[in-house]
């Protein structure tokens, strides 16, 4: 006889997960592996001159794609990129020129070596943020190149070192500009699954909410540290490994282009055009940016730095946020102007 | 001994001229959060505008540190205001490539205006030495261009602390929605700071170019020691500005004459690391996300 309702019965609903369908979480794979093909055949149809430049052009994604891992998902300015480059290249080249190992363990080996410095280094170098970071990692890159450049015994200093590529001295002999097409083209396919592969993971997601967010992150229970360590060594891994196969395919190095700051600069402005934090911003960057620059090197050679930082200006202007991300946007809220976007920004 | 006494005095000398180089570098980053690695190519600017001044009108360079300051004023004003203020909200890295885009383009016209090649620009005075006693030498050029570098520094110090120009420039950095509220136009405030960093630059160019020789590919160094003596004095902290330029100028004087071939650039680096990680404020000033500017 109570008056009062009994209180209805708790509505049962089973929470599905949002997981998106099977054919749009494999499409980025299948677009990877469809991409990888049509660099195969894209092949078939170059001449050797045209075959080295798009080469660059792999190594070029290989690279924005790892300096993504940190710059673009974690937002950490990494500006010492090519310190990890040509700790690469040096330790392959030192691994066959001394020891006469093959190439191929010396590249697992630069890959190695250079992983272990980045977690090495990395652990008081990510507690620094912002601009401090930059300097700090920009140091770092800076004072590698000049050790090599002052230990003229083991690297030649500023002499260099040959590679033996030919002959019987040579551990492996060279790829040749076929056999270097088909090596840059995998390590970037392989790359870009790295960025996928992390892209989608926990780990992935982690290191988003440290850049967006890295007390609430830490809050959250993320390891702060731990993420940003691994997301750095894993991305000096990848770069220590392109700097290797680029050591090989050029056989002399030296210390000045191996250390060069403007490769870490092309890598930052490649994925800042692409959209940084995007697994396809970073390739359409560097082949964007790579095209453009070797085809203004061809016809006005010697108007060519002018011309490229005239468009980086225009494009940092109207797209500070990247291509990709400005599409994503664009769609997602229907506005398309691009004079919208200047607004956004400016003072 | 007698080395350890010249190498100290010419590394204080080369301190002094490396503070006017960064003090306006420090200035921007502290203000507007801004790092502007087109620093370089200004102080080339600089360095340029004195080489024809001379070559026009046979104006002694440290004479033209004036029309070099007045001329990339004028340039650092137009670029802040038409360019920069158009992305000064964005992420730093937008920033970070705009001022590397705005570089490319200033180093490619020096480049075809002036020749890659090496130039110096001659004084009658600047290679002779002063002697004192204990057979140490000084060459004049290089403590002129130190003595007016740090009285140019010193003087910009006072033009921030004293006057209203420098005092809304400060409280822009430090707070520029309250300063905007107090009726500060910050867009003239941010062309103006962006003005008078290049003008340092030029000035600071235009004595460089009376003591050593230059080529439009010195630009990238320039900024990088901008970029160091800013960190070691801390950012937007003038007086940081100047004892970073002493101290770097001293140890790598010092560093040069102990250790063989470049080697001293490896321990500036390292050094410059370890300083970081242990105090990132830098070695004068105090914790810059405390209060940006301190000046």
């Amino acid at each position: 006889m109570s008056t009062v309702d009994a209180p209805a019965p708790p509505r049962t609903t089973t929470v599905v997960p949002a997981v998106a369908p099977w054919w749009r979480r494999s499409a980025p794979w299948v677009l990877l592996a469809a991409g990888t093909l049509g660099g195969i055949a894209l092949q078939t149809q170059l001449y050797t001159a045209q075959e080295r430049v798009v080469g660059t052009v792999f190594m070029f994604v290989a690279l924005a794609t790892a300096w993504n891992l940190i710059g673009g998902f974690t937002g950490y300015p990494w500006f010492g990129q090519v310190g990890f480059f040509g700790l690469g290249a040096y330790v392959t080249a030192l691994c066959m020129y001394h020891l006469h190992l093959s190439f191929w363990l010396s590249l697992v080996l630069s890959g190695l070596v250079a992983g272990l410095f980045a977690a090495f280094v990395g652990v008081p170098l990510l507690r620094l943020k912002g601009h401090y970071f930059a300097i700090a990692t920009l140091g770092v890159a800076e004072g590698l190149r000049e050790v090599v450049l002052n230990l003229p015994r083991a690297t030649g200093g500023g002499g260099g070192l040959t590679i033996p590529t030919l002959g019987p001295d040579a551990p492996t002999r060279w790829l040749g500009n076929d056999g270097f097409y088909i090596l840059f083209l995998l390590i970037a396919a392989a790359v870009v699954a790295v960025a996928l592969a992390v892209s989608r993971s926990r780990a992935g997601y982690a290191l988003r909410a440290v850049n967006q967010d890295e007390e609430a992150a830490a809050a959250m229970g993320i390891n702060t540290t731990r993420t940003k360590t691994l997301a750095f060594t894993l991305a000096a891994t990848l770069t220590g490994v392109v700097g290797s196969a680029q050591a090989f395919r050029i056989q002399a190095i030296y210390p000045d282009p191996s250390f060069d700051t403007s490769i870490t600069e092309l890598a930052v402005i490649m994925v800042m055009i692409g959209g940084a934090g995007t697994v396809l911003g970073p390739i359409l960057g560097a082949i964007a940016v790579q095209y453009m620059s070797e085809w203004l090197r061809e016809n006005y050679t010697n108007a060519h730095t002018f011309i490229l930082g005239a468009l980086i200006i225009v494009t940092v202007v109207l797209l500070p946020q990247g291509f990709v991300n400005y599409l994503g946007d664009a769609v997602k809220t229907r506005r398309f102007s691009l004079l919208d976007n200047v607004r956004r920004y400016r003072l | 001994m007698t080395q350890f006494v010249q190498a100290t005095l010419y590394g204080l000398l080369q301190g002094g001229l490396l503070a006017l180089v960064a003090v306006g570098f420090s200035l921007v980053w502290g203000v507007m959060n801004v790092v502007n690695l087109a620093h370089g190519a200004f102080v080339l600017g600089g360095a340029y505008v004195a080489l024809e001044l001379h070559d026009a009108l046979g104006l002694d360079p440290f004479v033209s540190m004036v029309p070099a300051a007045a001329v990339l004023f004028a340039l650092g004003y137009l670029i802040q205001r038409y360019l920069v203020n158009l992305v000064v909200n964005a992420p730093i890295f937008i920033t970070l490539i705009l001022t590397f885009g705005l570089e490319m383009v200033l180093e490619n016209l020096l480049r075809v205006w002036f020749t890659p090649d090496y130039q110096s620009i001659p004084t009658g005075y600047a290679q002779d030495s002063l002697r004192l006693p204990g057979d140490i030498r000084i060459p004049y050029g290089k403590l002129i261009a130190a003595l007016l570098a740090v009285a140019v520094t010193v003087a910009l110090v006072y033009f921030m602390r004293r006057t209203r120009t420098g005092l809304s420039i400060l409280a822009t950095g430090m707070d520029r929605g309250a300063a905007r509220l107090m009726g500060v136009k910050a867009r003239h405030v941010y062309a103006l700071t962006f003005g008078i960093a290049a003008a340092m630059a030029g000035a600071a160019g235009a004595a460089e170019g009376a003591v050593r020789t230059f080529s439009p590919a010195d630009a990238r160094s320039f900024t990088l020691f901008s970029f160091v003596v800013a960190v070691l004095g801390g950012l937007g902290n003038m007086w940081g500005a100047l004892y970073g330029g002493l101290v770097l100028g001293v140890v790598m004087s010092w560093g040069s004459q102990l250790l063989s071939g470049t080697m001293v650039n490896a321990v500036a680096f390292a050094l410059l690391v370890v300083l970081l990680a242990v105090r990132p404020q830098g070695i004068a000033g105090k914790a810059f996300y405390a209060s940006r500017v301190e000046v």
